[in-house]
């Protein structure tokens, strides 16, 4: 009882009050078998209808970038494995920075011509596999994957375009901090991202997130400012 | 007591220097060779292997004929080499690695049978290969085997517990583990059928670790455990290769396989060699493990910290994909120090263990502060950058920029302009070791469309290291 009061006093630090309640429900850190979703970030929460990656599903994020890291950085500090297939230059400070545990990751670069058996076998062990297909991948390999996907009960975060996707992360609008005309440094990015599901979540959800804060984690960011502001800024509110 | 020859490569790296896996292929035209002589070699480690000694002295007409021969064999093909004989693997393998008179460096130890207590007694207790005892020993006053041996068995097994007893019968000339005197009455080997043949060495690897399972579950299931493992490997033209496999610490399912990927590659090699591969041979049909050399089974201890345990589930998956792709297509990321993205991470094939190459967790000056990129290019982009007349940026020797940057460009995308960028920062590594000094300056860039990369400029070039989206 007592982590749980510690854990919810923090999160009422870091967040706002009306998480709460989604919060208080899911006070179980581990990733159990049998539960329907895979935990995220807390900043990435309400963006999903569900709480949560659905197991079973197909999350596509359009290209490859920081957001598809910060998509699984939630199950992977909560004891999931996770695979990444065909992406040869995955920053592994930065997933570590978001939050991803190196330890419990895989890489495998460069899966050839049968990656979708690669994917595969893997879904067989990780709960989470984060691919980059080949441009335009066939049809029938994208069904049979997303059928092999509900099967296994993991989740496939797909850095591209993918037709079945139950939902979609797009990121709208982008604006980097603490870096001037040459002066400065690259020290957090304000994103706003927008989820769009089907069916259940067929609503469209945007949240305006740092991705990446300035140590790198992904938190909640305030809307961005209709003028711009000075590059000190930031920091002042966001510890503020 | 049996009699063992050990033939040592003094030349080899120690077990741990680096992956064994190179050194174990390079290793074996030796025990090809140490073959010749006595079908049953054991592989002790990569640079060692040992036969038993009493047979082939027999037919070649003595022990120092023998070993004669050996040396003159080995050495014909090109390698240095030690023998040493002697009563029990130990004392053999401190024969072939003691000095040797003035005058005669290659020629053989030979202890003679029943010598080996007294051969032992001068050797440093370090000698015994337990660093916990090589560090309290002498400070009890014992600094030698035989000053060790000396002390009663019940004592030492008191004092100095279950490995302490094994160090004990190991000064004293004896197997470390008295064998178990009964043989196994019962097939305790596990087989596996190809068919059709496999005609990559992956797929028999990958079925190797079940076949360890199967093997370990049928040893556990009767209190047993193997010091040793046979692994016999059938061809479908009834060639056959076995190998004997020692480890100490007891063989896991994974390190079995291991041994079968490393016995296939050096034996493939060999193959090649020759200018016939496996698939000439028709393929491997039949993969055999026989457990050897039964133990006891007195249990292991995992450690409560430090390892990281993978899931079987997990373990499973990546050995099946390994077993498509081959061995180093699935990785597991160790974070490791560095000033560039790409060497802040070692890639480590998957069932291997290894070091990071720059040590984690120490300053690096000049590192890039957080947060890091998102994608580090394996291979650096080539670029282009532009100041606002349109001439190329450069950055002189005392890292001053010739004119603000403008434009970015690289070939096959349109150029984009550059909202806001910081640098020159001068990064100048290792200068004391020409082969990898380099000098460069690098740059973060934030383009027009909001995205941000990590630039350096080097000999005059600009290229995109990472980005950092």
């Amino acid at each position: 009882m007592g982590a749980e009061v510690a854990q919810v006093t923090r999160v009422t630090q870091a967040t706002q009050a009306a998480q709460l309640a989604g919060v208080a429900r899911r006070h179980d850190d581990d990733v159990a078998p049998g539960e329907a979703v895979l935990p995220v970030l807390p900043a990435l929460r309400e963006l999903l209808p569900a709480g949560g990656l659905r197991r079973g599903s197909v999350v596509a994020t359009g290209r490859w970038s920081l957001l598809c890291l910060a998509l699984v950085a939630g199950a992977s500090a909560a004891g999931a494995w996770c695979a990444a297939v065909g992406l040869p230059g995955l920053g592994v400070a930065a997933a570590a920075g978001a939050g991803l545990v190196p330890d419990r990751m895989l890489l495998v670069p460069d899966p050839g011509p049968g990656w979708p058996q690669v994917v595969a076998s893997l879904l067989d062990g990780c709960d989470l596999v984060l691919l980059r297909p080949p441009d335009q991948p066939p049809a029938q390999a994208r069904r049979r994957l997303e059928a092999t996907v509900r099967r296994s009960g993991g989740v496939l975060v797909v850095a591209g375009d993918w037709d079945g996707a139950q939902t979609r992360f797009t990121v709208a609008d982008q604006e980097w901090t603490g870096i001037g005309a040459g002066h400065g440094r690259l020290r957090a990015r304000r994103v706003q991202v927008v989820a769009d599901g089907r069916g259940a979540g067929a609503r469209s959800q945007s949240r305006w997130l740092w991705l990446p804060g300035p140590d790198g984690s992904v938190t909640r960011a305030e809307p961005a400012p209709a003028a711009g502001g000075e590059p000190g800024e930031w920091l002042q509110r966001s510890t503020g | 007591m049996t009699r063992v020859l050990v033939v040592c490569c003094p030349d080899w790296p120690e077990p741990g220097d680096q992956d064994e896996g190179p050194a174990a292929r390079a290793f074996e035209p030796v025990v090809a060779t140490v073959e010749e002589f006595c079908p049953r070699v054991e592989v002790l480690r990569p640079g060692a292997c040992a036969i038993g000694a009493r047979g082939p002295a027999r037919y070649f007409g003595g022990e120092q004929a023998l070993a004669a021969k050996i040396i003159d064999a080995v050495t014909d093909r090109g390698f240095a080499c030690r023998v040493g004989v002697a009563d029990g693997l130990f004392a053999a393998q401190l024969a072939a690695r003691a000095p040797r008179p003035d005058g005669e460096p290659e020629a053989a130890l030979i202890v003679a049978p029943g010598q080996t207590p007294a051969f032992l007694a001068p050797h440093p207790v370090g000698r015994l290969g337990d660093p916990d005892l090589a560090d309290l020993l002498p400070r009890l006053g014992i600094r030698t085997l035989g000053e060790f041996a000396a002390l009663p068995a019940a004592e030492a097994a008191n004092r100095f517990g279950t490995d302490g007893a094994l160090a004990h019968r190991l000064a004293r000339g004896l197997e470390p583990r008295p064998l178990v005197p009964r043989p196994p009455s019962a097939d305790l080997s596990a087989a596996v059928e190809f068919d059709p043949p496999a005609e990559q060495a992956e797929p028999v690897a990958f079925a190797a670790k079940s076949l360890g399972d199967q093997m370990h579950a049928e040893l556990s299931r009767r209190g047993l455990a193997c010091v040793r493992v046979r692994i016999q490997v059938i061809c479908a033209d009834g060639q056959e290769v076995t190998r004997w496999w020692r480890h100490d610490g007891l063989l896991s399912s994974l390190a079995v396989a291991e041994r079968v990927r490393w016995q296939l590659a050096a034996w493939q090699a060999g193959q090649d060699e020759r200018r016939r591969g496996v698939t000439s041979l028709g393929g491997i049909t039949v993969l055999r493990l026989v457990p050897d050399q039964l133990v006891r089974d007195t249990g292991r201890q995992l450690g409560l910290w430090g390892d990281s345990v993978v899931d079987d589930r997990v373990a499973r998956a990546a050995l099946r994909v390994q077993a498509m792709l081959g061995h180093g297509a699935v990785t597991r990321p160790l974070l490791a120090g560095g000033r560039d993205p790409a060497e802040q991470v070692t890639l480590v094939p998957f069932g291997d263990a290894a070091d990071p190459r720059h040590p984690a967790g120490r300053p690096w000056p000049g590192g890039l502060p957080a947060p890091a990129p998102a994608t580090i290019f394996p291979v650096p982009r080539p670029a282009v950058v532009i100041d606002e007349a349109g001439g190329a940026v450069t950055v002189t020797g005392r890292a001053l920029l010739s004119a603000p940057p403008a434009r970015l460009s690289v070939p096959g995308a349109p150029s984009l302009a550059i909202t806001s960028w910081a640098g020159p920062w001068p990064v100048t590594e290792r200068w004391w070791r020409p082969a990898d000094a380099r000098r460069r300056a690098r740059f973060q860039l934030v383009a027009e469309d909001g995205s941000a990369w990590l630039a350096a400029v080097q000999d005059g070039r600009w290229q995109l290291e990472a980005g950092y989206e």
